[in-house]
């Protein structure tokens, strides 16, 4: 037990002191708060011009649609107008206006200015020339504008009084959402789904990282040569134990981090922005229970265990970094494939793939992390995935151990699988 | 014809010594429980090759102890069984009186396997510390140690301090070094060194040779495999000399140079003719080969031959014997005899 201490406190002091491991750890977060804090600060710059009321509307529709967008323009019939300058025309005078316009636009004197004629009214087109033509928020903004006028001005020639096609015009409409479950609300459901993605890409990247880890260790002591003086001392399983577990920690620890700074940078998101005179809500963090986080953990570390193990053996058998490369691609596969239904399981959670999925070993460790974040699961399949999981972990330390044992000392040609085969069924 | 002539002066200056040393060689091989090594009928084979077949042998305690053989011969194979890094197929081996598989025997045994390497990017003390560790050291108990040796094989001076470096910043024979402190560090029963001399440098050589000898002073048991039978003959009390897996001989240096020895005579005549000289160097019964040019002749006894009947011969017929001297063959010689030059040529071309 103290020589598995002392191959596991290696493993992971090692890694731990690494230039690598404290880039990743600090640099995980930085990336986790550009994106909280990014979006809303370019947002704020992003916002409509404040003068956008600065600008000529040339009317020739004959209908007072140009007054009526000015006054919207300007903030409804309690703001000031007097920003925007609207020239009524008749249809033929559009061209003269138009040249005036510009002149005036040259002398930065307005913005721009809007032409409305009979079709604008009619609800078909309008046009606009300016400097800000290409700014998609300003743009948008005056299409937002002329279009609900054009509606007000529309409902109001049918008929219907100017007081109530205002109020019906009033009010834009927000779709908020929000996910229920068996146990209750639970947050957001767009926020859910973005959650249970980071989960499942997050323990996909970090088994995959961590165990090409574990195979560059074992390649580095094969190489070396390290590896004939340490299984003088001690078997080779014991070796693969406090390897796999040391690197592992060492994921752990990386994953703790990385969730603690994100709760944080989370919690002090709003404050911070508002401290830059940004408007911006709380992050409702998905209410995960601590049974889930605890579960979502045990997926990583089983799952990382399992391909662990599968690297191990790879890095045993192999002599070169290319010969590596070939070797692992098996198990890189099985890892992949599981990333690749992230997507349809997500779009159906429950269906057929995401259950078949979950109880795989190979892709469990992806699957059900995904789908315990997005709709709650029965204890039942979760227990028969965790199985499955535990018992394909066990059969894969097993064979990865025998691989292992005979592999760390061969050097040469690389081994057939069917010398493989042999390894495991005749190791002693 | 200028090299075994060498070999013999070798052969000449160095038996006595070893005569003198290889009384503890010659401990009762039957006292299995006092055996640093015992192995009974071990096997190991491959898928294409027998690596081990048959093999049995005794290592006294306090005894450095060559196991000889061209490459491939099955060294490496024999040292891996006895430090259960592999399992034999056959047979039974204990190391220090316990069976081996026992993980407390493998704290008493230090290794330097042949092929050397240590964790690149790792502290020199870390690493040793670590290696101190798989033994069963405590840390604490490891850093004196590491420090001492360090010091004494010259890797702290107050100008640096190679303790703190990484392990690839030192040179290979720093690194050598390093690893040679890694196996000695608990202070191990056993010592177990696997063609130690490949790649030393003279200086570091001669270090690797005074530390045996020191470690055999202080009652330790040194076992190492050598294809150099030069290295062996100066330092062992007794040797194995196994080929293709099988055992060819063993025992104690000085035994088996009488046993297998005695055959050869190195004679100075006055060279004055008229005697019957030729006639007895001739004769079938006395003697088997005759070489060497002028007054001196190397002079290989036939079978069974008495060599005091070939000098009364030689005085009889009335040569003047100047010198009359029995050459102890070097192990060399022997192992070129047993095993043949065919089996070196063979075993030249890989490692193991």
């Amino acid at each position: 037990m103290a020589k598995l201490w002392a191959v596991f406190k290696r493993e992971y002091l090692e890694r731990v002191r690494t230039r690598w491991f404290v880039f990743a750890t600090v640099f995980g977060p930085v990336i986790f708060g550009l994106m909280l804090f990014l979006p809303p600060w370019l947002s704020r710059k992003g916002k409509a011009s404040n003068d956008l009321a600065r600008i000529a509307v040339i009317d020739a529709s004959g209908s007072g649609l140009g007054r009526r967008v000015a006054v919207e323009l300007n903030g409804g019939l309690f703001g000031d107008s007097s920003r925007t300058q609207v020239m009524e025309v008749a249809p033929g005078g559009v061209a003269a206006a138009e040249s005036l316009a510009t002149k005036r636009v040259m002398k930065k004197e307005v913005l721009g200015y809007l032409v409305l004629d009979s079709a604008s009214a009619a609800g078909q087109r309008a046009r606009y020339a300016g400097r800000n033509a290409s700014q998609a928020f300003d743009v948008g903004e005056l299409q937002r504008v002329v279009r609900s006028q054009v509606t007000a001005l529309r409902l109001e020639n049918a008929g219907m009084s100017p007081a109530l096609a205002r109020s019906i015009m009033a009010g834009g409409l927000r779709l908020d959402t929000e996910r229920l479950s068996e146990q209750g609300r639970g947050g957001s459901g767009a926020l859910s789904i973005l959650f249970a993605l980071v989960v499942a890409f997050l323990l996909y990247i970090s088994i995959f990282i961590y165990g090409q880890n574990v195979l560059r260790g074992v390649m580095e002591e094969k190489q070396t040569r390290v590896a004939e003086i340490i299984v003088s001392s001690i078997p080779s399983s014991r070796l693969l134990q406090g390897k796999v577990l040391g690197v592992g920690a060492v994921g752990i620890t990386q994953l703790v981090l990385w969730g603690l700074a994100s709760v944080v940078l989370a919690k002090v998101r709003a404050p911070v922005l508002a401290h830059f005179g940004v408007q911006a809500t709380t992050v409702a963090l998905p209410s995960i229970s601590f049974g889930i986080a605890l579960l979502l953990l045990a997926y990583f570390l089983l799952g990382y265990v399992f391909y662990a193990a599968l690297f191990a053996a790879v890095g045993a058998v192999v002599n070169t970094e290319q010969e590596a490369q070939q070797v692992q691609m098996p198990v890189a596969m099985l890892l992949v494939a599981s990333a690749l239904v992230i997507q349809p399981i997500l779009f159906s959670p429950d269906g057929q793939l995401a259950r078949v999925m979950s109880l795989l070993p190979f892709s469990a460790p992806i699957a059900m992390p995904l789908r315990l974040t997005v709709i709650p699961l029965s204890p039942t399949e979760v227990a028969l995935s965790l199985l499955s999981l535990v018992v394909g972990c066990w059969v894969a330390m097993w064979v990865a151990a025998r691989i292992y044992r005979t592999g760390l000392l061969m050097y040469g040609k690389r081994p057939t699988l069917g010398e493989m085969v042999r390894w495991v069924r005749y190791a002693r | 014809m200028a090299a075994p002539t060498n070999m013999h002066t070798t052969a000449r200056r160095t038996a006595p010594d070893l005569a003198a040393g290889g009384r503890a060689g010659s401990t009762d091989p039957r006292d299995a429980a006092d055996a640093a090594v015992l192995i009974r009928g071990v096997a190991k084979r491959y898928e294409r090759h027998v690596a081990v077949d048959g093999l049995s042998l005794t290592v006294p305690r306090g005894t450095v102890y060559g196991l000889l053989g061209p490459n491939g011969a099955g060294k490496t194979t024999t040292i891996r069984m006895i430090l259960n890094i592999i399992a034999p197929d056959e047979g039974e081996i204990a190391v220090l009186g316990r069976p081996v598989a026992t993980s407390d025997v493998t704290d008493r045994v230090g290794y330097l396997p042949e092929e050397r390497g240590l964790y690149k990017k790792m502290q020199v003390r870390q690493v040793l510390r670590f290696l101190a560790e798989l033994k069963g050291v405590p840390a604490r108990v490891a850093d004196g140690r590491i420090d001492a040796w360090l010091e004494r094989l010259g890797l702290v001076s107050e100008a640096k301090d190679w303790g703190n470096a990484k392990v690839d910043e030192l040179s290979r024979g720093m690194q050598q070094k390093v690893q040679f402190i890694g196996a000695l560090v608990h202070e191990p029963e056993l010592v177990i060194l696997d063609e130690p001399f490949s790649g030393l440098d003279p200086i570091n050589a001669q270090a690797l040779k005074d530390t045996v000898v020191e470690l055999r002073g202080s009652g330790r048991t040194v076992i190492f495999s050598t294809h150099l039978m030069e290295n062996a003959e100066r330092m062992c009390d007794a040797v194995c000399i196994i080929s293709n897996g099988i055992k060819v001989l063993d025992g104690a240096v000085a035994d088996v140079k009488a046993e297998y020895g005695n055959q050869r005579v190195a004679v100075v005549l006055d060279g004055r003719a008229g005697t019957g000289e030729p006639a007895v160097l001739a004769d079938p019964s006395v003697v088997r080969t005759s070489s060497g040019h002028g007054r001196l002749r190397e002079i290989e006894l036939a079978p069974g031959a008495d060599p005091q009947t070939l000098l009364r011969r030689l005085v009889g017929e009335g040569a003047s014997v100047e010198r009359f001297e029995l050459v102890r063959p070097s192990l060399h010689e022997i192992f070129l005899d047993k095993v043949g030059a065919a089996g070196i040529e063979r075993g030249m071309s890989g490692h193991g």
